[in-house]
């Protein structure tokens, strides 16, 4: 028996704050306990990490902030499986396991100069508040930000205070944030709608594109939502004359490794095989054109 | 250098000098690679084990680490024993080089690797059957990731050494060995001319990925996929396939437990199953045709197959890869 440098050992980080989002999610804070570690653990917007609860099983969840405390990580977490329900479960005060930062990450020095449109569903949301908050720390390097957030109801907003500080004060930091509402009879949505009817609609988050100008010029698309999301979002930029390579995407798949070992995540075909853990989370949609199966 | 026939079998049991010795022997009806404590268990003749020597590497089951979530602690665990494997195949060897690529060559994989290096590889050379088709995918000879390489000739092996580990074998046991006369060389050249004529199966590779690529929708994968029983048999026997799950078992005290890896088959219905149940490969018409690609590049340059045969020869469902690929490039309707 001995120790060594292992990719598989994860290091442990102390909850320091757990916060009830919605019903299913939590907003995890994490500290590591090892504060040189915490000073080399550098990650991108887009980037994930393997989150483990001894006993119970590892799992892969995104970053939802840019790095700007480097003792605070930040996670939100859908409880859906049976990690995640452990994660749930866990107190302020108690230890969870973490491996990373794994993925590519959106490539925000490619995008510098350009406008932002970010297209979330749902918990898909998470991952593009790093590339948000990222954006408003540099915020003379991109030009407009235009955010459409798409959720089934009130109750199921994610990050609440930040985003609709956004929706209402936006405009100060140049940005647009719209949010699209599923439920047809709910009320504070709907309240929302009548406060800004041209920021607000009912209907999927494609809905969206019908009420606002999106124009391809020097804009690159940003898109993370439920896999069903994403043709649909595409059709709507393709028809406005996004050249593929303008859309990136984040894709989830099952990610037991995270390392491009374990196989789970592969996809597509030929001369386009790709692990999404290690070539992506993140892809072009022009990855997706030649990986089918992809999207 | 060449060992004489005469002197195989004590050069064989000086092998145990250098870890616990492996080899295959048959069992009931197949082979398998067991340890060997006596040279007459060997069955060198063989034509393929089932399992592949990828086991001594990949384990089919391993302890990653060992947690005390009280202590909030854990121990990696790490074994470090030597063995010999002794009398694999050029197929296999080529195997072990492509699995290398993924656990070795980026982000290295510890347990692994430190199983790699103290494994001593042994290859010899052999003779297909119906079921190879190493010749096609460029495989059936091993240039390197071997220590030793033994062809046999008429009254003897002929030895090639591949590393300094290898070499050192050869060295302390030089009064077995033989400088190579002319002769050798011609036996050893008529032997592998006669050996290329012994093909019976044939895959033409080339291209072969963009095949792949442009025959994504064809009814071909339905066709399969409605004889497959989707066991997952061709993973296990596969000597490239290396996808693991990771299961906790928690001990009876619900503190300590451990964290083991184990074969994982993409032909399962899990395999791209993410929490709140969404399937990425919900059917077996994707899941077939993702082993075919997966199998078909490793990376964009390299085939992940060598042409072994062992998923044919294993497959309770009587599918045979090449073939599948043969229609998906429409050699056969």
């Amino acid at each position: 028996m001995m120790r060594l440098e292992n990719v598989l050992s994860p290091t442990p980080a102390k909850i320091i704050k757990t916060e009830k989002m919605t019903d299913i999610e939590r907003l995890i804070n994490l500290e590591f306990l090892d504060k040189n570690f915490a000073k080399e653990f550098i990650y991108k917007p887009g980037q994930f990490v393997e989150v483990s609860v001894m006993g119970v099983g590892e799992a892969p969840i995104s970053i939802c902030a840019a790095r700007t405390n480097p003792d605070i990580l930040q996670l939100c977490v859908r409880k859906v499986g049976r990690v995640t329900n452990a994660i749930h479960n866990r107190k302020e005060g108690d230890l969870l396991w973490i491996r990373g930062p794994y993925g590519n990450g959106f490539p925000m020095e490619t995008m510098e100069g350009s406008h932002l449109l970010l297209v979330g569903g749902g918990l898909g949301i998470a991952p593009l508040r790093g590339v948000l908050q990222y954006a408003l720390q540099n915020r003379e390097k991109y030009g407009e930000i235009t955010v459409f957030y798409g959720i089934r109801c009130y109750n199921m907003m994610l990050f609440k205070d930040e985003f609709l500080h956004l929706f209402r004060e936006g405009d100060k930091q140049n940005v647009k944030f719209y949010l699209s509402y599923e439920a047809p009879d709910d009320k504070e949505c709907y309240e929302l709608a009548c406060e800004r009817s041209d920021r607000c609609t009912q209907g999927v988050v494609t809905k969206l594109f019908e009420k606002t100008e999106v124009s391809p010029k020097n804009t690159y698309a940003i898109i993370c939502g439920p896999p069903i999301m994403y043709k649909f979002v595409v059709r709507e930029l393709i028809k406005r004359e996004f050249r593929p390579e303008q859309i990136y995407m984040t894709l989830e798949r099952r990610m037991k490794c995270g390392i491009g070992k374990c196989g789970h995540c592969i996809l597509g075909n030929g001369t386009s095989i790709k692990y999404v853990c290690k070539d992506g989370p993140v892809f072009t949609y022009l990855d997706a054109l030649n990986a089918k199966g992809m999207i | 250098m060449k060992l004489p026939r005469e002197n195989f079998t004590a050069f064989f049991e000086s092998l145990k000098n250098y870890g616990k010795v492996y080899g295959p022997v048959k069992i009931s009806e197949s082979y398998g690679f067991k340890e060997v404590s006596n040279v007459a268990q060997l069955s060198l003749e063989y034509p393929r084990t089932m399992i592949p020597p990828k086991k001594f590497f990949v384990k089919p089951k391993e302890r990653i680490f060992e947690f005390d979530e009280e202590k909030m602690e854990y121990r990696e665990t790490v074994e470090n024993t030597q063995i010999v494997i002794f009398g694999i195949h050029p197929c296999d060897i080529n195997a072990i080089k492509l699995i290398d690529r993924v656990y070795i060559n980026e982000m290295p994989d510890k347990y692994y690797q430190k199983r790699r290096e103290n494994a001593l590889l042994i290859g010899v050379s052999c003779h297909p059957d119906e079921y190879c088709f190493c010749k096609s995918t460029g495989t059936s000879y091993a240039t390197d990731g071997f220590d030793l390489f033994l062809h046999e000739i008429n009254d003897g092996y002929l030895v090639r050494v591949a590393t300094e580990k290898g070499h050192k074998v050869i060295t302390q046991n030089k009064h077995l060995i033989r400088e190579v006369e002319a002769r050798d060389m011609e036996d050893f050249k008529e032997n592998e001319r006669k050996r290329l004529t012994e093909f019976k199966l044939e895959l033409n590779i080339s291209g072969l990925q963009d095949m792949l690529e442009l025959s994504h929708d064809r009814a071909i994968w339905r066709e399969y996929a409605d004889k497959c029983f989707g066991c997952g048999t061709c993973n296990l026997v596969c000597p490239t396939c290396r996808c693991y799950d990771v299961v906790d078992y928690v001990n009876l005290d619900l503190k300590t437990g451990e964290r083991k890896r184990k074969w994982d088959s993409c032909m399962l219905r899990k395999h791209g199953l993410v929490a709140g149940g969404l399937n990425f490969r919900p059917t077996r018409v994707e899941r077939l045709r993702n082993r075919f690609n997966c199998k078909g590049s490793l990376r964009e340059d390299m085939m992940n197959c060598v042409g072994c045969g062992r998923c044919t020869v294993y497959c309770p469902a009587d599918i045979r890869y090449v073939e599948v690929l043969q229609k998906v490039r429409g050699e056969i309707k």
